[in-house]
């Protein structure tokens, strides 16, 4: 481990909640000027989780409180590997083992409400897996690699260039990932789609707190990924990256859910035949 | 020596089967099997430890090995006509007489007394397997001793079928052991067929009605697969006009120019491992089996029989590589495995979910031999080796927990976990180690995506397939642990190590006991522990045993696909690091243990019911009409309306056979 691989996981660690707060704060502001409401300060997220640590301990199931902490170490090492330029794929899985231990927590509570959250969060680990897996692999056959240290070093343009397609499947990706609306099946943080809310009912206080820094590194994770679409200038990469979230807030608030019998089927029709033809593009300019 | 542990591992199981067979008094017999057991498992390490070898016995008790055979080929193939007389069933008897009549012309006309040499070719793939039979196979017979009395218990039968059971049973082994060992094709259709006939046996043994039905099922599904084995051996034959491709070895490093001329052979082989697999269409079997007593699912669907099948393509595959055939059996396997994963989503029932999921891990190794890179050979192996061990596991723990409860469906399996805390937390350990990092049989998976990455559609099912095999495992490990808290913490002064250990020996309930017999404790621990440090151990297992395979494969064109570097294993293309994932997991583990298990103030509360709270919190209720407590239901989406298992078997046969009609027209073409 070279001094900046020390340096780049220090900063992921540390830095990643920070960013991701801000993140979900500028976010909750933006959405709330969409709405035509003032919002809340941008540090309010902060305030939130400050708050939920303050609160009483309180839990259905102790299994809870493990499955919490396994989706922050998850997401944490999630964050970790991708500040070490590590295997795309690898970093899937471990994300992965974030969403599980989500699902089973959810499922440990006895309660209706988390239950059907839990299932449903399922599915949406079901619709957005393969998808990214898909946009991986036309990452590797365009640049002739998994491995993130080999892309950035070997590979000179930007991937959103001969990529566009799959950005735009990775885009629908993350808008489940994140559930943001239409696809906030499994749990919503728009109070008018959602007044029990999904795989997180059962959640509170502290460990809340622990699920919502968890996602913070999520949303980390989920930025960087764009980053990785132009990795060769880091203005354009940030004007990426902002233009994709912003279009992802916009998503979320001009559309009301769908179920996951629309969603299922339709987020693996378009992504596929989007996949495949991004697929035959880089082919063809092989050839 | 090397002949007595190649006689040991073959011959012991025969006469082990034919004691017990003969034993009445259970706890003999139950020595017989635990003694059997630990031998094999020793000659196998042994096997391990020598190495490499190869060897041709030239009598057996005076008479010549290769007669025996013979013989003993013809006797089981007239057996299986007379049975299928018995059974009245037409279709088994054509498929019978195509195997005897044309076999008896080619020993009679063709080429009589052919001999093969060496007979046993052990290379690394053989010490693998055999290993893995040895091993895995005689926990699960052992598991079977305790099993098969509950099991006789609760059917009250009068006079005990254990001895052929376990006949069967422990006879399997040995045929398996013959089947990888062998380099001569003569002799592994032979152990082909035994398997094909034990599996037969077993699946039929409750006697009922459905337990016939379905092993005729296997039976004839299966002789397919041998028909086209003599399909395959009369091809070489009659192709090459020589005996000298009837050794394994030769026929996979033939000189290219004879490609052309072998790819039918090569195709009918491949064919005969597709069913014994029970990849699409042929996977009815395989949940049809699923009415066998436990012990026989577990042996036939992890460590044995449909290993025998992967096995035979694994091992064909270096001789068609970079042929049309190869890039069909990858298409096939990777249909397989999405359909059946597919399949194993709307499935409630325990047994069956492990039988799809089998099914689907199986497509997934046949679609990486069909891939056929120096790295999807090492997947395939690799997921050989993690499959048997956690689905064994699995398959066992299914049914300790089904003589427990009465039920095999994951919905009964609800909040087990209060009742049954060490038989839930090994079977979450088995479901987990089939489906996340950094365990073996996902970091397998990992390899197979990324050998996919270059045949875009195969990846596509490969990637659909892992979607769907997250949904089924996650919800199922996740019911175990659902339901109230049983009981508050006792808070005791206790250090953070102790408390950690404490957990994971007896869970979040200091008191819970597991009362189950040795029978059923040793392989379950055993098994679950070998799934977590067999993971942990995976960059040696590839450095010494999975590499060695691959290198002798195809001598100077190999290159190294990975290279075993200070923290796991890395690619030219992909790096996995194995240690320091598994490190930091272990450290998560640690900490999210303790975070739940230590002391200080905390309340267990009753879940949020929309502020109608039912006075017991460990049974959430809501308040309905006349101010009547009702209880909720609240079940898994088994996506029926989706993919219904009757609504897509019939397009998933159909589909399949496509495939393989596409597979042979070329072929012949």
């Amino acid at each position: 481990m070279s001094t900046f691989d020390v340096i780049a996981v220090i900063a992921a660690v540390f830095l990643s909640p920070l960013v991701g707060g801000l993140v979900a704060g500028i976010d909750r502001k933006v959405t709330a000027r969409l709405q035509g409401r003032y919002g809340p300060p941008i540090l309010q997220p902060f305030y939130d989780v400050f708050k939920l640590f303050g609160k009483e301990k309180m839990v259905v199931n102790y299994w809870q409180i493990f499955c919490a902490y396994m989706y922050l170490a998850a997401n944490i090492l999630t964050v970790v590997l991708l500040a070490l330029q590590s295997d795309l794929l690898l970093i899937f899985f471990v994300l992965a083992v974030g969403g599980v231990f989500l699902v089973i927590g959810a499922l440990a509570a006895e309660s209706p409400y988390s239950q059907v959250g839990a299932q449903r969060e399922l599915i949406q680990m079901l619709t957005y897996e393969p998808l990214i897996i898909l946009v991986f692999v036309g990452i590797y056959l365009e640049t002739g690699s998994f491995k993130i240290s080999q892309i950035v070093a070997n590979y000179h343009e930007p991937l959103l260039i001969s990529l566009p397609l799959l950005f735009v499947v990775l885009g629908y990706a993350i808008v489940i990932k994140l559930r943001k609306s239409p696809f906030d099946i499994s749990t919503s943080h728009h109070a008018h789609q959602e007044l029990v809310k999904g795989v997180m009912t059962e959640y509170s206080g502290p460990y809340l707190g622990v699920i919502e820094i968890s996602h913070w590194y999520e949303t980390v994770f989920i930025l960087g990924l764009c980053a990785l679409f132009w990795h060769t200038n880091y203005i354009w990469m940030t004007v990426l990256i902002i233009a994709t979230y912003f279009g992802e807030i916009l998503v979320d608030n001009i559309t009301a859910r769908l179920t996951w019998r629309w969603m299922l089927p339709h987020a693996w029709t378009g992504g596929l035949l989007m996949s495949f033809a991004n697929y035959f593009w880089i082919y063809a300019k092989i050839k | 020596m090397v002949d007595v542990l190649i006689g040991v591992s073959i011959l012991l199981p025969f006469i082990a089967g034919a004691l017990c067979f003969m034993i009445g008094n259970t706890k003999a017999r139950a020595a017989v099997i635990v003694t059997t057991g630990v031998v094999l498992a020793v000659s196998a390490l042994m096997l391990f430890q020598n190495g490499p070898c190869t060897y041709t016995p030239e009598t057996l008790l005076g008479i010549s090995v290769n007669s025996i055979i013979t013989f003993f080929d013809f006797a089981l193939l007239f057996i299986i006509l007379g049975i299928a007389f018995k059974l009245g069933n037409p279709l088994v008897i054509i498929l019978t007489l195509l195997q005897i009549v044309p076999l008896a012309y080619f020993e009679l006309k063709m080429a009589p007394h052919v001999e093969v040499a060496p007979a046993f070719y052990i290379d690394n793939l053989a010490l693998i397997l055999n290993l893995i039979i040895s091993i895995v196979g005689s926990l699960v017979c052992i598991f079977g001793i305790r099993y098969m009395e509950d099991h006789e218990h609760h059917l009250q039968l009068k006079k005990s079928r254990q001895p052929r059971f376990f006949f069967f049973l422990v006879l399997f082994l040995g045929a398996m052991n013959g089947l990888v060992f062998s380099n001569n094709l003569l002799w592994l259709y032979f152990f082909w067929e035994v398997t094909t006939f034990c599996s037969f046996m077993l699946i039929g043994h409750d006697r009922t009605e459905i337990a016939i039905r379905n092993a005729t099922r296997a039976l004839w599904m299966n002789m397919t697969g041998g028909v086209a084995f003599v399909g395959a051996i009369i091809g070489i034959f009659y192709k090459t006009q020589s005996v000298e491709y009837f050794s394994l070895q030769n026929l996979i490093n033939h000189s290219p120019e004879l490609t052309g001329f072998l790819l039918l052979p090569f195709a009918l082989l491949c064919f005969a491992g597709f069913t014994k697999a029970a990849q699409v269409p042929f996977q009815s079997w395989l949940c049809g089996a699923m009415v066998a007593p436990t012990p026989v699912s577990a042996l036939l669907h992890s460590s044995t029989m449909v290993k025998a099948g992967v096995y035979l393509v694994v091992r064909l595959a270096p001789g068609f590589q970079g042929t049309y055939l190869s890039t069909i059996v990858a298409t096939f396997g990777a249909f397989t495995f999405v359909t059946a994963s597919a399949l194993a989503v709307n499935m409630s029932n325990g047994k069956k979910i492990l039988a799809y999921s089998t099914i689907a891990n199986l497509g997934l190794i046949i679609a990486c031999a069909g891939i056929n890179t120096p790295a999807a050979i090492i997947a395939a192996i690799l997921l050989i080796i993690f499959h048997a061990v956690s689905k064994g596991l699995l398959f066992l723990c299914v049914g300790t927990i089904e003589h427990a409860i009465g039920s095999r469906d994951i919905e009964d399996m609800r909040g087990l976990y209060n009742s049954m805390p060490a038989v839930s937390r090994i079977t979450i350990i088995g479901i987990l180690t089939m489906m996340l990092p950094p365990f073996g049989a996902l970091m397998s998976k990992w390899m197979a995506i990324e050998a996919a990455a270059n045949i875009p559609w195969v990846v596509v099912m490969v990637a659909l397939g892992s979607g769907l095999t997250v949904l089924f495992w996650a919800r199922w490990a996740g019911l175990f642990v659902s339901g109230p808290q049983l009981k508050e913490q006792e808070v005791k002064k206790e250090s953070a190590i102790k408390a950690t250990f404490l957990t994971m020996i007896r869970g979040f309930y200091p008191n819970a006991k597991w009362n189950d017999s040795p029978s059923i404790k040793v392989p379950l621990v055993l098994l679950a522990m070998g799934a977590i440090v067999l993971s942990m151990a995976v960059p040696w297992i590839y450095t010494i045993l999975v590499d060695p395979v691959v290198a002798s494969y195809r001598p100077g064109l190999f290159v190294e696909p990975f290279k075993m570097g200070p923290f796991g294993l890395t690619s030219g293309v992909g790096a996995f690091y194995v240690l320091p994932v598994f490190l930091l997991s272990i450290v998560a583990y640690l900490f999210a243990v303790i975070a739940s298990k230590k002391g200080g103030h905390r309340v267990v509360s009753a879940p949020y019911m929309c502020g109608e709270h039912y006075p017991d919190p460990s049974h959430p209720k809501f308040r309905s009409h006349l101010n009547t407590w009702r209880d909720y239901l609240a079940g898994n989406v088994y996506l029926q309306d989706f993919i219904g298992e009757d609504k897509i078997s019939y397009w998933i046969n159909i589909l399949s056979l496509i495939i393989l009609i596409v597979m042979f027209g070329e072929v012949v073409r």
